[in-house]
């Protein structure tokens, strides 16, 4: 048998055994290295990383790092503040949020609260800083303008005014 | 006048932008390099073309914000109608230059001329230059933050300086694009870049309609 | 192979022996245990229909050793999972949230199911940003989340590494519709199909993975994709989802149901599908291939006129080789009275033991068959099942 013909079938033969170890090793392997890469979904969807928590009695609420498009993405910039948890909530929320923790109030964030979870709501922003954009009885319009409910928080993301 | 200073970080801002300019004309630069005559010379050659078009793109719609005053405050209207119409405008020159790279090869596969616009090749516009030039007016997200810092500039001579070094800055990122030249042309690659170009167009076209009609587009 | 029994006729093959081709079969059997056996807590109809899934794949196996072809007994496989998926998809997604349409609280909570079609679009925006332009959760993250985008992403590179293209005839849970669909015809009414339409998936995956880049989001999967018409799409809220809804079911109509019915083509993969082309690039690394003898061809283009992603020419017949688009479905090598299309292993003579070839090719491919599509039919079936057990 010619070398060449060795290599392939040789070849031929570890690809029978890549298949069974597939299930076995292939499989966990390449999901953990995927894992590993340091890849993060992008925040446009996720919301971004939550950098503070604001305590209000029986609830909280988390604030978001601001979120900014990338390439073009048509979304605006945005921050999400999530109130948490929704059992704990009042049937009607007027709050007064400091987004960039300054001290200074920013925005007035107003929703109900309705029983039924699926509800849609409507969410008011009143803005106190330019920096963010006022929102009249929005729902759930983009990405980066909408107020909804997943699990146990009602999310609300307000979009930044741009530079 | 523009010091060192400004210029300098006319040209890091130029180089942060890069990725996005990548991102936003690919769409426009591969396939139709792709949809050329191989080769690197000609392939730079209708790459200069193309960055000196978007330049001349840049530099015209600065110096006319400039004067108008509307560098940063160009109302969203106008400005909306302004890049409708810049979409619409390119998808025609990309199905044009589509339709035109495929006839020209079945006709005269002439080896060092660049698909032009328009009845006879001597008096058409080079498809290049006309792409170049509208994705220099299509005020992507990197041409947005250049014209904010040369809005500040005392004078319209230092706002184009100030985008001429952004525009170096942006442009160095495009020289990769030259290897492109050294794809073999056969049938497959410029048909693959000929369909590219046509759903490309597609898209440009459908949003540059849906922004003139004044419809949301994702809700805005 | 030496007792092996070979054509009597011109393109007429005796079987093999009952006793051969369960030889042969005992190794997929035993996979297959194994695989099923694994399935975790099944209620009853789960069980049966583990069991029936495992009888049917040991069969069709059975029956490609015992005729000594593949394509006719893998359709019946491919088929099967293209109709079954979307019955166990379309059910969990409706127990789980009630609509076929995403909504944007479960984007938002990244629990939007993650397939292998966008994977090349993510490639330039992760490699740029380190971001993964897809509203899904890298591990499991509940709801339709499933096993997470890693997990997915490592399974198909995993199966690809073994099957190169070959995906697309042993893996791939939409082809199979189309295929059955091709099938209904007893032949073409449109034959003359202009052959470079065959570049339609190169130039679909190169405007995606530009524009995906450029807008930083899945392109194909917002806009073009056919298989959201069975299987779920973004829920429209506005004009633009309107639109993009209206060009999926086009697209399925036309290019899934019509032409294929038309053509007796796999045209959804033949002309346009960008994952097909992105996984032709591992055809170029697997070490299996379909060759054409040279020494036996005539050249009668019946496998030109089978196959059924126009992945043969005149050109290419006359070269031995198929083109890079080849799925190695084994209509060709069928089809051919003169046995001069044949399985090959790369480096290897061509047609000295192709049904070795074969063999080893079907051994590895069947094996991801069994735990990839296997899996997905015994759930379709088992959700058909549970109506009536």
């Amino acid at each position: 048998m010619k070398p060449r013909e060795k290599l392939g079938y040789t070849a031929a033969g570890l690809t029978v055994f890549a298949a069974l170890l597939v299930p076995f090793l292939l499989f966990g392997f390449f999901t953990k290295g995927f894992a590993a890469l340091g890849l993060h979904v992008d925040e446009v969807y996720s919301g971004g990383p939550k950098v503070r928590t604001v305590q209000s009695g029986a609830y909280s609420i988390d604030i978001h790092r601001p979120v900014h498009p990338h390439m073009l993405q048509t979304e605006k910039p945005f921050v999400q503040l999530d109130w948490r948890p929704v059992r704990a909530l009042p049937p009607h929320v007027s709050e007064l949020v400091d987004v960039d923790g300054d001290g200074q109030p920013d925005i007035r964030v107003s929703f109900d609260v309705p029983k039924d979870a699926k509800t849609p709501l409507r969410v008011i922003v009143e803005t106190l800083n330019p920096r963010y954009e006022a929102m009249q009885n929005a729902g759930k319009e983009k990405f980066s303008k909408l107020i909804v409910r997943v699990d146990d928080a009602i999310l609300v993301r307000v979009p930044l005014t741009r530079p | 006048m523009a010091g060192p200073l400004i210029l300098s970080e006319a040209l890091i801002l130029g180089l942060a932008s890069g990725p996005a300019c990548i991102a936003s004309c690919g769409p426009v630069v591969v396939p139709s390099l792709l949809a050329e005559h191989a080769g690197i010379r000609l392939n730079t050659r209708y790459l200069s073309t193309f960055l000196g078009a978007r330049f001349l793109g840049y530099l015209l719609f600065a110096a006319v914000a400039w004067e108008l005053g509307a560098l940063v405050s160009l109302p969203p209207g106008p400005r909306m109608v302004l890049i409708g119409a810049i979409h619409v405008l390119l998808a025609g020159v990309l199905l044009w230059c589509a339709y035109v790279a495929g006839h020209a090869c079945a006709q005269s596969c002439s080896g060092s001329r660049l698909v032009s616009i328009g009845v006879t090749r001597k008096r058409g516009v080079p498809g290049a230059a006309a792409l170049g030039f509208l994705t220099g007016l299509s005020l992507c997200p990197p041409f947005v933050a250049a014209g904010v810092r040369a809005a500040e500039l005392g004078s319209v001579a230092a706002a184009l300086l100030f985008f001429a070094v952004f525009f170096i800055g942006t442009s160095v990122w495009f020289v990769p694009f030259v290897g492109l030249g050294c794809v073999a042309r056969t049938e497959a690659v410029t048909t693959v870049a000929r369909m590219a170009m046509v759903l490309i167009a597609l898209y440009y076209a459908y949003l540059g309609m849906t922004i003139l009609l004044g419809r949301k587009v994702y809700g805005y | 192979m030496a007792t092996e029994a070979r054509v009597l006729k011109l393109g007429e093959t005796a079987p093999r022996t009952v006793g051969r081709s369960l030889l042969l079969t005992l190794p997929i059997a035993i996979w297959s245990f194994l695989m099923f056996s694994h399935s975790g807590q099944l209620g009853r109809s789960g069980k049966i229909a583990t069991i029936v899934t495992a009888i049917f794949m040991i069969t069709l196996f059975f029956m490609m050793m015992r005729t000594w072809s593949t394509y006719r007994w893998r359709r019946w496989f491919f088929v099967a999972l293209g109709l079954l998926f979307p019955v166990g998809f379309i059910h969990n997604v409706m127990v789980m949230r009630g609509t076929m349409g995403i909504p944007i609280e479960e984007m938002i909570a990244g629990r939007t199911p993650f397939c292998y079609l966008p994977i090349p679009l993510l490639i330039l925006p992760a490699a740029f940003t380190k971001t993964l332009v897809f509203p899904g959760s890298i591990l499991p993250n509940g709801g339709m989340s499933g096993a997470g985008m890693a997990a997915m992403a490592g399974l198909w590179l995993a199966i690809t590494i073994v099957v190169g293209k070959g995906w697309c005839s042993y893996a791939c849970f939409f082809g199979g519709i189309e295929e059955g669909v091709a099938s209904v015809p007893t032949r073409a009414k449109l034959r003359k199909i202009d052959p470079r339409w065959r570049y339609g998936p190169w130039a679909v995956l190169l405007a995606m993975v530009l524009l995906s880049l450029a807008l930083f989001e899945p392109a194909y999967c917002m806009w073009l994709c056919p298989f959201k018409a069975v299987s779920e799409y973004v829920a429209a809220r506005n004009t633009v989802g309107l639109i993009q809804n209206g060009i999926f079911v086009v697209l399925f109509a036309g290019l899934v149901v019509v032409l294929p019915l038309l053509t007796k083509k796999r045209t959804q993969c033949s002309f346009f599908c960008p994952f097909g082309a992105f996984q032709s690039i591992f055809n170029k690394t697997s070490v299996f291939d379909v060759k054409i003898d040279q020494t036996r061809c005539s050249p009668c283009v019946l496998c030109l006129n089978a196959c059924p992603t126009m992945s043969l020419t005149k050109e290419s017949i006359a070269h031995g080789e198929t083109l890079m688009s080849c799925m190695k479905c084994g209509a060709c090598v069928d089809v051919c009275p003169k046995h001069a299309a044949v399985w090959h292993i790369k480096g290897t003579e061509v047609a000295q033991t192709p049904e070795r070839a074969r063999l080893m090719f079907l051994y590895a491919a069947w094996g991801m068959a069994i735990l990839f599509g296997g899996s997905i039919i015994a759930q379709g079936l088992a959700t058909i099942l549970h109506v009536f057990v």
